[in-house]
């Protein structure tokens, strides 16, 4: 789950007690904005996104007002506002109006795990408000630490001291910056950026840190995250009713990874492990419903709920439904086996039957008995299929499965309806 | 901080200089959650594979047990320190723990054990916040850790495999020795590239599965340096993904094959496979082709239409293209491969079935001879007949019942109690063994095969029970007395007549047993036919197949009996039809190994079971040689439903349209509660202790008296509360015939009554101080509680049964008046639901009040009436739940460890 904006920032980061500017939500009135500028002298209108969604100043996705007619003007503007970044569109739903923080400087603050350290690891700049990635090294302090004794001030003094920062800075930011390591361990996260924070003078040469930006991901396998007790829908944007219904089905043995690629795909790969996840959605391509790991041996009655679930969401649209993985290791063949084919005939019973082309590349334990099992099942259920032993290449099972979607589409379909004794109708 | 490891790691610390340390023959290893559900099919093979490396594990609770492997015993400890205590000497702990105790697993095996040098954690989904902690544990102790979320590590040349499931459940056949160094971000693909370089004749030295978390511990920079240092490994294959920069800095000094897979996943907004697998724009597949490409010094993947590799090595992007890179990038050195190609990765078809549709040809693959051992077991499966189910705990687990909780259905085999009430108690009966419902004629043959067993006349398990009766007890004793009379000795021939039957006959693809004209002229030569007929001759085996006849009922067993008998110019036992009428129901879903051979030649003792306790319910003044409640054995099985047997034996007559229905949705209700339930619990809990592991041991018939003994006055006994309730307010009513919507009660005035009489011994039993006064039976529910006006789903779908069907109810009625008055009169602050127990009393009612009205029976009687209807309906589950579990449990698996007990003083 990623959290992006002063919205959920702010209140995440009153948890340790760190300053950030003022916000409002998209239910703020005109008296309430008008107070917000009085006080601050000019609010930032940003689109809400739900999700992590970045890049967004740069895309002029970024209100300015100092007065309340321009600052409805931009909420107007950038309350529907859609934004493509990284390959993915987002709508925004709402926007938040935050007060100006006036600061001379502006520091670019993040702490993540890096996999070069294999340590958490702290960024930190003076020259923050900027792409992070346009910075030459020497203006950027990357430090990794001890998790053991956590983000302590020392670790900023050197960051700080390393690039030249101005030392009015130090002492403020040694006070606060180390807050956020609670933030980031003890709340399960695996990503934290705040940018920019603006040092806020109180006139007299002190300076506060203002945090004016926030973003985060958190890690899904840690139920830390839990204890925020965020609302369930936060992220919901980036999650299909189909990838949350299986999300549901978390638990540590059996993975129950999804991911939809085509709407309108004909293929239904039912993919066991992580490699074989990676390979075949890479040659299914479009074709491809989803994209799934289903691997990690298993059992049962997760599997079965695991595919009453996909086949609810893609069975209908499919051509062929495809069950592929390597030579399993510890993955009882004979349990997955049975418990995706008897769910085939509960989904039959359920929705009635439909024209469907089953192709299997498949190997480990049990292998025999689980094939057998399946192939009894499509016996009885009238669908054809082949099955392919672990020494067949994978890749060329997957080009297999995908000239039988080539097929089904051009009148292969209505072909195995009529076989299957279904009408047009059913076959459609 | 960390420890100063080998020399070239200066930042941080690594232990291992070179692949041949990290799996070796004096590695001694401790398992941590060794019983748990995945080590327990894994470790074994491990251990056995290495020659017994593993001398210890650990499991909360089990301190003293062991797990047998055939290499010998492995020692359980309910933890690490206590296995150092006793002196058990490891260097090595693998981690099976779950992930919320993956972190101090590792914490405590540092703490405890000085001598550990390595830990392998193989969980899933261990949280990156611990990771974090894992890895500086690590780092401060000088310990070398691998995964998590890995498969381990295998040796090939020291066969030794430790941690996961390295070339799974028969290590020998992936791992073969060779002269490469597999490292895998993916568990699954170290195993399938081991294969896949085997097809171009290429074995391995050490397998690293290393996993794809954010953290992985044990990571490239270091596996390459020990890859280097080995002189066993001519040459290396990496598989990597998408995410993190381990790769980026690494130099190689031998060839090396690299297969970087998704591309795809830069369109990910979150990780889906590997956790670690999710990549910003430095660190994506492409960038990793690139780093790869340029340590290599090519310009272009290596694919087999344009092979581009040097003699430092290849890029592919597909796992098909590893051996034929490997192959090319070795030639460049003027090095062969290790051994001979062992099979191909050409297309194989293992099975197919066009179901005749005429395909392309490039889509219709020959079937080819699978690869040993693969071949044998394919052709085995001709030997094989019905389901085989992995064994299991089955402890509080079932095969058979499921309860939703939200909506408080049961489902028998896939199928809601309130849809079993639409079908005969019979159905029912036969449903819960062959887990479908029988077809017109395989019902016909049901009711003979249970209605010629249920005049127990001059059988001893009548005279136990009505001494059981006389002496005072409840039904279920009454009836347990008479079950545990039909021993496994009572049914040997039937089930031996039923396995034979599906020996002589598993090879002759019957889609249909009920259709005629089958040959079976072989079948009637084979010598273990004999064992089927008899000299004597029998009564009752003669009336059954008159009875099959007088029905119109088909059975192909049935004729090939009787072809048998006039072969050999001898008789058929009732048991032998039994046999029949039993192989026939059961014979499809046992093709279609939906059901197990087991439950096959058990059905007949699950029958005699049936008839048995329907036959036992009426004393023997109600039967005679010959005679059941006055009805010809011959009658009763040549024209009564089981439904009306069990109706009859319970009440004395047979019953009218409405009677049966009333009598059958109510048995169809009753079925089941799922595997939770005390009933369920009692018949689980005998099987399991027979030991289902020797299934042909398991007394069935004791199954049903665990279910009888595990009902009583609080469960099952209970339904008469309600009827009570009902007596109470109808007693003095003139109540005629409550089937009659012209009753010309005031019921609204009647419920209004007893709610303000209710309402003032509430107020003043609570004045009182007695908070456990008594509630009004059958009226509100935990679950369906919270609207205004509430339901409970399975009242309202029986109520339209009932409504459908015209047929009224003043019981039922009276309860729906019941609780609009209890809401009106401020006894429930809402409107209560009519819950599902009173439809079952007030069916129940409805059949006896005319002979209660005229002084015909007792209370005590009509007690007894509601206890045995209720031990009729359960009966149905009961089956389901004793032939899961004969099929499924291991034994004593119900029984709660020690450690889960408590002792109350």
């Amino acid at each position: 789950m990623n959290i992006t904006g002063m919205l959920y920032g702010s209140k995440l980061l009153k948890l340790v007690d760190f300053p950030t500017s003022k916000v409002l939500g998209p239910e703020a009135d005109e008296h309430q904005i008008k107070d917000m500028i009085a006080e601050c002298g000019e609010v930032f209108v940003k689109p809400i996104f739900k999700g992590g969604v970045g890049k967004k100043g740069k895309s002029g996705l970024l209100g300015r007002a100092k007065d309340v007619g321009t600052a409805m003007k931009e909420k107007e503007r950038l309350y529907f506002a859609e934004h493509f970044h990284n390959n993915t569109k987002a709508k925004a739903e709402g926007v938040t109006f935050e007060g100006a923080v006036p600061a001379e400087y502006e520091i670019y603050f993040s702490l993540s795990d890096s996999t070069e350290f294999r340590a958490p690891t702290v960024t930190l700049t003076h020259h923050g408000g900027m792409d992070i990635e346009e910075l030459p090294a020497d203006k950027l302090a990357r430090i990794p630490f001890d998790p053991l004794t956590g983000l302590k001030g020392f670790v900023i003094s050197n960051g700080l001291k390393k690039i030249g920062a101005p030392a009015e800075l130090i002492s403020p930011l040694v006070q606060h910056l180390p807050k956020l390591w609670d933030l980031y361990h003890f709340y399960g996260m695996t990503m934290l950026e705040l940018n920019p924070i603006r040092m806020r003078s109180d006139g007299k040469g002190r300076l506060t840190p203002v945090a004016c930006d926030f973003k985060c991901s958190f890690d899904n396998d840690d139920p830390n995250v839990a204890r925020l007790g965020l609302p369930d829908d936060l992220d919901t944007s980036s999650y299909s009713n189909f990838e949350l219904e299986v999300n549901e089905l978390r638990t540590y043995q059996g993975q129950s990874d999804v991911f939809v690629i085509n709407e309108k795909g004909t293929i239904t790969a039912m993919t066991f492990g992580g490699g074989a996840n990676a390979l075949v959605t890479e040659l299914l391509g479009d074709a491809a419903t989803i994209s799934s790991d289903f691997g990690g041996n298993p059992p049962y009655a997760k599997m079965h709920d695991i595919s009453r679930i996909v086949y609810k969401y893609w069975l209908n649209q499919s051509n062929v439904l495809f069950i592929i993985g390597g030579k399993a290791n510890n993955t009882d063949i004979f349990e997955t086996f049975r418990a995706m084919s008897d769910a085939l005939r509960d989904h039959f019973n359920a929705y009635g039957p439909q024209p469907l082309y089953v192709v299997v590349g498949r190997g480990g334990p049990n292998l025999i008995r689980g094939m057998s099992y399946m192939k009894d099942t499509l016996d009885s259920l009238g669908i054809p299929y082949q099955m392919f032993g672990f020494d067949s290449a994978m890749s060329e099972v997957v080009n297999f499965a995908q000239a039988v979607d080539a097929w089904m589409k051009n009148g292969g379909r209505e072909i195995v309806a009529k076989q299957m004794g279904l009408s047009v109708q059913q076959a459609a | 901080m960390h420890q100063s490891g080998i020399a070239p790691f200066r930042k941080y610390f690594v232990g291992i200089n070179s692949l041949a340390e990290l799996a070796t023959k004096k590695d001694r290893v401790c398992v941590l959650n060794i019983t748990g559900g995945e080590s327990r099919t894994v470790t074994p093979v491990s251990h056995i594979y290495s020659g017994g490396n593993i001398v210890c594990g650990t499991a909360p609770g089990r301190s003293g047990s062991a797990m047998k492997t055939a290499a010998g015993d492995i020692p359980v400890f309910d933890n690490m320190a206590e296995a150092v205590n006793a002196g058990v000497k490891f260097n090595v702990v693998v981690v099976y723990l779950p992930p919320s105790g993956v972190r101090d697993g590792v914490i405590e095996a540092i703490r405890v054990n000085p001598d550990l040098e390595k830990i392998v954690i193989l969980t899933e989904k261990v949280p990156v916040r611990d990771a974090r902690i894992i890895r500086a544990m690590g780092q401060l102790h000088g310990v070398d850790i691998f995964g998590a979320n890995c498969l381990g590590i295998a040796d090939a040349h020291n066969h030794i495999r430790i941690g996961g499931a390295l070339g799974g459940s028969a290590p020998e056949e992936s791992l073969l020795p060779g002269s490469v160094a597999i490292y895998s971000n993916s568990g699954n693909f170290t195993t399938t590239i081991a294969v896949y370089l085997a097809t171009a004749g290429w074995g391995s030295t050490v397998s690293l599965s290393s996993g794809k978390d954010i953290y992985i511990h044990y990571a490239a920079p270091e596996w390459a340096h020990a890859f280097h240092m080995d002189d066993r490994s001519k040459a290396a294959v990496m598989y990597v993904e998408p995410g993190g920069y381990y790769e980026h800095d690494l130099t190689f000094e031998k060839p090396v094959v690299a297969c970087v897979v998704g591309r795809w996943k830069a369109k990910l907004t979150k990780a889906c496979g590997h956790a670690g697998a999710i990549a910003g724009s430095g660190d994506n597949a492409f960038a990793k082709e690139e780093w790869f490409m340029k340590k290599f010094g090519v310009d272009a993947l290596f694919t087999p239409d344009n092979p581009v590799c040097t003699e430092k090595g290849a890029v592919v992007t597909n796992i098909a293209h590893i051996p034929a890179a490997l192959t090319a990038v070795m030639a460049k050195r003027g090095l062969k491969p290790d051994f001979a190609p062992v099979g191909d990765l050409s297309m194989k078809c293992w099975f197919s079935n066009t179901q005749g549709i005429e395909l392309p040809k490039p889509l219709n693959p020959p079937v080819v001879k699978a690869m040993a051992p693969y071949d044998e077991q394919i052709g085995s499966l001709g030997e094989q007949v019905g389901a085989v189910f992995a064994r299991q705990s089955m402890k509080d687990a079932s095969g058979a019942s499921m309860m939703d909780s939200k909506t408080q259905v049961t489902r028998v085999h896939g199928v809601a109690v309130l849809d079993s009430s639409t079908h005969a108690f019979e159905e029912n009966l036969v449903q819960s063994l062959i887990r479908e419902y029988p077809d017109a004629n395989g019902i016909k043959l049901a009711n003979v095969a249970l209605n010629a067993f249920v005049n127990r006349a001059g059988h001893i398990g009548l005279a136990a029970a009505d001494a059981a009766r006389e002496s005072g007890n409840a039904p279920n004793t009454v009836l347990a007395a008479a079950v545990a009379m039909v021993g496994p000795k009572d049914v040997e021939f039937s089930r031996h007549a039923a396995a034979t039957l599906v020996n002589l006959f598993k090879k002759v693809h019957i889609d249909d047993p009920a259709a005629s004209g089958v040959d079976f002229s072989a079948q009637l030569g084979a010598a273990e036919a004999d064992a089927l007929v008899s000299s004597a001759a029998c009564e009752r085996g003669a009336a059954m197949l008159a009875a099959i006849k007088a029905r119109g009922a088909k059975s192909m067993f049935v004729d090939f009996l009787e072809a048998l008998a006039q072969k050999t110019g001898k008789h058929l036992r009732g048991q032998v039809v039994l046999a029949a009428i039993a192989t026939h129901l059961g014979w499809k879903p046992l093709m279609r190994k939906r059901l197990s051979a087991l439950t096959v030649s058990n059905m007949p003792w699950h029958f005699r079971v049936f008839s048995t306790l329907i036959g036992s319910a009426a004393g023997s003044a109600q039967q005679s040689t010959g005679k059941f409640c006055n009805v010809a054995d011959a009658e009763l099985m040549k024209s009564y439903s089981f439904t009306e047997t069990a109706y009859m034996a319970l009440f004395g007559n047979r019953p009218d349209a409405d009677a049966l229905y009333g009598f059958s949705v109510l048995l169809g209700l009753i079925t089941s509660n799922g595997p939770g339930t005390i009933s369920a619990q009692g018949a689980k809990g005998a099987v399991s202790a027979d030991g289902p592991e020797a299934p042909e041991r398991v007394q069935i018939n004791k199954g049903y008296i665990g279910f009888l003994t595990h009902t009583g006055f609080a469960h099952g006994g209970n339904g008469f509360e309600a009827i009570a309730f009902l007596l109470d307010r109808f007693r003095d009513s003139g109540l005629k015939d409550p089937g009659s919507e012209s009753h010309g009660l005031d019921l609204a005035a009647m419920a209004t009554a007893y709610a303000k009489q209710y309402k003032g011994y509430k107020s003043k039993a609570k004045a009182e101080g007695n908070i456990s006064y008594e509630k009004i039976p059958c009226v509100n529910h935990p679950v369906f509680k919270d609207k205004d006006v509430n339901y409970d789903p399975r009242e309202v779908f029986v109520n339209d049964l009932f409504r459908k069907r015209g047929s009224y109810n003043v019981f039922h009625d009276f309860y729906h008046n019941l609780v609009q008055a209890l809401y009106k009169t401020g006894v429930s602050k809402n409107v209560y639901c009519v819950n599902v127990d009173a439809v079952i009393a007030v069916i129940l009612l409805k059949m006896l009040w005319k002979p209660y009205a005229e002084g015909k029976i007792s209370d005590a009687t009509m007690e007894a009436a509601a206890f045995t209807t209720f031990l009729f309906g359960r009966m149905i589950g009961s089956a389901a739940e004793i032939d899961d579990h004969t099929n499924r449990g291991r034994n004593m698996d119900t029984r709660t460890p020690a450690s889960a007990c408590a002792y109350v003083s």
